[in-house]
């Protein structure tokens, strides 16, 4: 296990090169002079030479990109031109927020995927398979945005705010800041919806791949064999069948992970959580390409580390992955 | 030998249109009888050319410009003459679902057809080739898998600057179309690397043909089955990554009337005027349904054994 993990930690530094190049390439191809835009009126050719001179502008592009990472990996992420704060302090202070949206929108996708695989794949082809699965192709094809407003609707606007529509309460002991509210109560109301959103078009997915995997495996000997010896349905359905459906699962789950991040930004812009998609957008919107930057590696970098602990999940899970 | 070409003929030729002499039933036929038999998918391909034919003629189906506003007539709740409503500029909510079916239909489609057109040799040169080819193209495949493809999407869109009419949509296009390509790129390989060591393969290369009539004449056509059903339910997730770029503000810019940017507008007005927010959404929604529910009958259609 010890190895296995060696060997994973040292794959994720060819990718997170790749991360900062193609970052970097970003913040080359954007339009605009950032001399001009920084002397803004009082621009004049003799101080742009020499300001361009002090940031290291007038170098070769390469000898620019390993400044620009020796200054990423002591930490120094930039300012923030609008309101001048420092970026890596206020991505990170973000990040929880995102990370906690995806887990409970991932545990979500289980409640949903798991009991609704089970029954579409023992009762195959009658009318609870049917809804299962009619349930799931319309979990597939709502956006998640879309879904989110809906839920606004119901849970919000016509139940006279019984949910909140927009905002953040923080979970108790995380708080950035003096002036934020934080309670256990207030955290679940304001992320279930998000999480809802999100997590739903996960579970349809997971829903049709382990009643596909369940279908497979009950029609398997083993299982036949765990019922001859006389064994109830419930403990055959549910420890010999489910563990080994679960594993394929578990791979998809891994690779929804890109979509969850993504899907992320875009509900956090619609419920007007402060997380690092809100971040991120507002930066672009407001053209502030040091914090569009900061966005952009973090979240690329939480990626690779977030499929890491998959993968290790995973291969906790099933032995076989670590040898091969 | 005459045996392994007999055979290297009929397969090769099954996939794409065979000659109507063919004594078996082409799997075309097999699969567009299979496919009439499932309710669910008529259903999503009659959708999908209806919503094709709205995209086309909307000049002429959409009741009023999508971008004309009329300070007259803000905030109407669906009526005769505006059956969906207006917004807050007093924009008639029809025609901006009819014209902004071109934006989300215009992407949807061609972002795959310029994903597959990339992916596609990849596949077959790393998947023919191998060796170093196949290192070459499968790590360029990695670059764009190591990002979540809704961020790779919005850094492409921040590169190109978003734009509204003509401009805009090419750009989202690209965006939405380079991010995909690893889906292309992969199916393919996967698929050549299995046929290259069919037996009949081995016959071409025993005659003596050139790799290039070997890789579009007989590996080409077997890859193709899986290619068009994924290229299908592509569309339902291209369309979902545009509506998202839209949505952020990263993707087409008004005044092009855009699903994606309608539903984030008019989001603000949700307390008093939810239909406005919940008629760009149920037209993603359905279009997205559909194209899932025709690829899904494609699938079942093609390999029955998958249902």
């Amino acid at each position: 296990m010890r190895d296995y993990i060696i060997k994973r930690l040292f794959q994720m530094i060819p990718t997170i090169i790749v991360i900062t190049l193609v970052v970097f390439a970003m913040m080359q191809a954007i339009p605009g002079d950032p001399i001009i835009s920084l002397l803004g009126d009082a621009y004049d050719e003799e101080d742009a030479e020499k300001l361009r001179g002090e940031y290291g502008l007038n170098k070769p592009i390469y000898v620019q990109y390993f400044r620009w990472v020796s200054k990423l990996m002591r930490g120094d992420w930039g300012e923030s031109i609008l309101s001048g704060r420092s970026i890596l302090n206020d991505v990170l202070i973000r990040l929880p927020v995102t990370i906690e949206l995806i887990i409970v929108a991932m545990i979500v996708a289980l409640i949903i995927a798991i009991p609704a695989g089970i029954i579409a794949a023992i009762r195959q082809n009658t009318w609870g398979d049917y809804t299962a699965m009619s349930t799931a192709m319309i979990g597939i094809s709502i956006p998640d945005f879309f879904l989110g407003v809906l839920l606004l609707l119901l849970f919000s606007i016509s139940m006279n705010g019984f949910l909140p529509s927009s905002g953040w309460v923080y979970l108790p002991g995380t708080c950035p800041s003096v002036v934020c509210e934080a309670s256990w109560w207030g955290n679940f109301k304001h992320v279930v919806m998000p999480a809802i959103a999100l997590g739903v078009g996960r579970a349809a997915i997971l829903t049709r791949l382990l009643r596909a995997s369940m279908l497979e495996i009950i029609r398997m000997e083993y299982v036949t064999t765990a019922r001859a010896k006389g064994l109830g349905e419930r403990l055959v359905i549910l420890k010999h069948a489910l563990k080994n459906a679960l594993i394929p699962t578990v791979t998809i789950m891994g690779l929804q992970i890109g979509f969850l991040i993504g899907g992320a930004i875009v509900v956090e812009t619609l419920f007007a959580i402060p997380g690092l998609g809100t971040y991120g957008i507002n930066a672009i919107i407001a053209r502030d390409y040091q914090q569009v930057q900061g966005f952009i590696l973090l979240v690329a970098i939480s990626f690779v580390v977030l499929n890491f602990l998959v993968d290790l999940v995973y291969s906790f899970l099933d032995p076989r992955i670590r040898y091969n | 030998m005459k045996r392994f070409l007999l055979t290297a003929v009929a397969v090769g030729e099954a996939v794409p249109a065979a000659p109507a002499k063919a004594r078996s039933e082409t799997l075309w036929a097999q699969t567009s009888r299979r496919l009439k038999r499932s309710n669910t998918a008529v259903f999503g391909l009659l959708v999908v050319v209806a919503l094709i034919l709205v995209a086309a003629f909307a000049d002429v189906l959409a009741p009023y410009s999508a971008t004309d506003t009329n300070p007259n007539a803000m905030f109407q709740m669906p009526n005769s003459q505006h059956l969906l409503g207006t917004d807050q500029l007093g924009r008639d909510m029809l025609s901006r679902i009819i014209y902004g079916s071109r934006v989300s239909l215009t992407v949807g489609l061609s972002s795959v057809v310029l994903a597959v057109f990339i992916g596609l040799p990849l596949g077959l040169i790393a998947g023919y080739y191998g060796r170093l080819y196949d290192t070459l193209v499968m790590r360029a495949m990695d670059v764009i898998l190591s990002f979540p493809v809704i961020l790779l999407a919005i850094i492409i869109m921040v590169m190109f600057t978003p734009t509204d009419g003509f401009w805009g949509i090419i750009k989202v296009t690209m965006a939405v179309a380079i991010v995909r390509i690893p889906i292309y790129a992969r199916l393919v390989r996967g698929s050549v690397l299995s046929i290259k060591e069919k037996e009949y393969i081995e016959a071409c290369h025993a005659l003596g043909q050139r790799d290039v009539k070997v890789l579009l004449k007989h590996i080409l056509p077997n890859c193709l089955a899986p290619l068009i059903v994924a290229g299908t339910l592509s569309v339902a997730t291209a369309i979902i990554v545009e509506a998202s770029l839209s949505f952020l503000g990263v993707g087409i810019q008004p005044p092009t009337p855009s699903w994606g940017w309608d539903l984030k507008a008019n989001v603000a007005w949700i307390q008093d005027n939810a239909w406005l927010a919940l008629a760009p959404g149920f037209a993603i929604f359905i279009t997205v349904l559909s194209f899932n529910l025709f690829g899904d009958g494609l699938r079942d259609a093609l390999d029955p054994r998958l249902k």
